[in-house]
């Protein structure tokens, strides 16, 4: 087993960077907990990677700090911080063999052979690739170049684990065992980490709180259940899965539900109270919503029905033209419902606790 | 790479290949020939078969100083300029360096420069500066013509390091001169050795600046060689240049042997 020295929590506070004039990362700050893993989402240039290499020390921050343990590391170079990071494309030496690889940072810190040996082989065995100790990295799969590029990291006992989109590069199978075995690692050595990517499914699979990055600053941070149902902007709800954006106004209260009368037609309530806006914007996914051909519900014309596998997705237009989309479940991969054909007219509906406020940017 | 062309346009790659060689080698095999050929003059096609023109070469002083100059001469300009030229690339490319590009491009210049002209210009400045040594000028003068070859092949490489490879050492605990040690020169080795290769070759070979810088005690072989040819213009002139032949080719077989040319040259 690889130990872990204790583990530190990680925080920054006010983390600027200026390149140029443009402001790519624009006054982050967050406490990460001993032993999480924060996933860093967005699109490209919202700041996240930027973010990443501060933290490892590879850019220096035009202002704030960096913190862990306590400790300001702001200044610190990248050696003496004792991360371990992963790269898109594993960066490992390739004029040096597997075995090799994994020991690099151990020879650095000056450590003997004779402990050296030993923990390699541990390192390996836990990314299950001791049978390849002497291969060259030339000579090995993608995956298995990430996992030789995850023990090299862990090897090290890090304080911190950072992933640079470290399964970008892998095709979707594979990318799915892949997150699986790193968070599992990460939890059994209780490593605080912090991953980039800007795959949304990553993000909620792998990591305790997704932070949601925009612009250089910082849109959401929370749970993957907290991000994807409760998303605070219309950016959120449409960058984490699909999500349906229906315009209306609040026109009272019922019960302590906000009533909301839809621009495309039809009344749904809020689960909670919303500010006191008048206008809101309201988001449903699309896996909330049953079709009927009875009138129950917002009226709806399909325009689409697309097979999926699991599921068959159901493209419509609501009256006043606006796109609406319901992910109908399949059984035994065919369709529950297949009497719903392009054109018909259905009706919509769901229940008021998949309904959600969100802020129109 | 390895996998072989086929089809109309291969078949036209390798007539093309084919002829370039026989244009470029033909002139070279005539020499070499003309070399072994018992006449009394440089004539071809060679009669007869006789290695008395290297006897004679071999055990000429004169030749014998000249070869000693030319090989002492490359040797040092290429240490030279790898002592020189490794930093300066590698400042060039990693560090922000200001005004770097245009260090790059003075560094570079004698690549576009007449060098006959630059070698006019040396020698008028070393006299100004009363240097009056051949040696010394002929080391300035090889060393500014091979110097660029080398930032150029090793810029080159260090342009082609994934910088990742660097990031993920300096993560792993490598101080910076570990990781250019450790991590950097192993990915641009076949770069340096090219770059030297060519410094020698360059140097070994250099004609118009050594035309101006040498004397009758510091002569190279190239000027040795055209002394030779206006006074007599027999085979041991193709002996002469069949033994120039022969030391590039042992260079480019020792570099292949070293790092492999193949890779060296694929910068």
């Amino acid at each position: 087993m690889v130990a872990t020295a204790q583990a530190s929590d990680l925080a920054f506070s006010g983390l600027t960077k200026l390149f140029g004039t443009t402001r790519a990362v624009d006054g982050v700050t967050l406490r990460i907990a001993a032993g999480e893993m924060v996933a860093l989402l967005g699109p490209s240039g919202c700041g996240k990677t930027t973010t990443l290499r501060m933290i490892a020390g590879l850019i220096e921050p035009t202002e704030g700090d960096v913190l862990i343990g306590g400790m300001r590391i702001t200044r610190t170079p990248v050696h003496r911080r004792n991360i371990g990071m992963l790269f898109q494309n594993y960066a490992l030496f390739p004029h040096l063999s597997v075995a090799e690889n994994v020991a690099f940072g151990l020879q650095m810190r000056g450590m003997r052979k004779a402990l050296i040996k030993p923990k390699v082989a541990q390192a390996l065995s836990l990314v299950q690739l001791g049978a390849l100790a002497d291969r060259l990295p030339s000579a090995l799969s993608g995956g298995q170049q990430q996992r030789v590029a995850l023990a090299r990291a862990i090897v090290i006992e890090p304080t911190l684990l950072l992933l640079d989109e470290p399964l970008g590069a892998l095709d979707r199978n594979l990318r799915d065992s892949m997150q699986v075995e790193i968070r599992q690692i990460q939890q059994r050595l209780g490593i605080t980490a912090v991953m980039v990517t800007h795959d949304q499914e990553e993000a909620l699979t792998m990591a305790d709180r997704v932070v949601i990055m925009r612009d250089g600053k910082l849109e959401q941070v929370g749970t993957p259940e907290e991000i994807y149902s409760r998303p605070t902007s219309r950016f959120v709800a449409s960058f984490i899965g699909t999500c349906n954006f229906l315009r209306g106004d609040v026109i009272g209260q019922e019960a302590g539900r906000p009533q909301v009368r839809l621009a495309a037609g039809g009344q749904i309530a809020l689960p909670s109270p919303a500010n006191d806006q008048k206008e809101v914007l309201v988001s449903v996914r699309p896996e909330a919503i049953s079709l009927s051909a009875e009138e129950r519900g917002t009226p709806a014309t399909i325009l689409q029905i697309v097979y999926r596998g699991q599921a068959t997705h159901v493209h419509m237009a609501l009256d006043d033209g606006t796109p609406f989309l319901a992910f109908l479940p399949n059984r035994d991969g065919k369709p529950v419902r297949s009497a719903f054909s392009t054109g018909d007219r259905i009706w919509a509906s769901w229940s008021p606790d998949s309904n959600w406020a969100v802020s129109e940017a | 790479m390895a996998s072989r062309l086929s089809g109309g346009g291969g078949l036209v790659t390798y007539l093309l290949a084919a002829a370039v060689l026989v244009f470029v080698l033909a002139p070279l095999a005539v020499v070499v020939a003309v070399s072994f050929s018992t006449a009394p003059l440089a004539i071809f096609p060679p009669v007869g078969f006789t290695t008395s023109w290297y006897e004679e070469v071999l055990a000429n002083d004169e030749f014998q100083s000249a070869f000693i100059v030319s090989v002492t001469l490359a040797v040092c300009s290429t240490i030279t300029s790898f002592v020189l030229g490794m930093p300066a690339a590698y400042a060039l490319n990693r560090w922000n360096v200001p005004g770097s590009r245009a260090i790059e491009a003075m560094l570079l210049s004698p690549f576009i420069m007449p060098i006959l002209i630059t070698g006019l210009a040396l020698l008028q400045f070393m006299a100004m500066l009363k240097l009056r040594d051949a040696a010394l000028g002929l080391f300035i003068g090889h060393v500014l013509v091979t110097l660029p070859y080398l930032v150029r092949t090793v810029t080159a490489s260090l342009k082609q390091v994934d910088r990742s490879l660097e990031e993920a050492a300096l993560t792993l605990g490598a101080p910076p001169w570990k990781v250019f040690t450790k991590v950097t020169v192993p990915q641009i080795v076949p770069g340096i050795a090219a770059g030297c290769l060519f410094c020698f070759m360059v140097s070994f070979d250099e004609f118009p600046l050594s035309f101006w810088l040498s004397n009758a005690e510091t002569m190279p072989l190239p000027i040795f060689l055209q002394n030779s040819m206006t006074k007599v213009f027999d085979p041991s002139i193709a002996a002469i240049s069949s033994l120039m032949i022969l030391t590039a080719a042992a260079a480019v077989i020792g570099l292949e042997k070293l790092v492999g040319l193949r890779r060296a040259m694929s910068v």
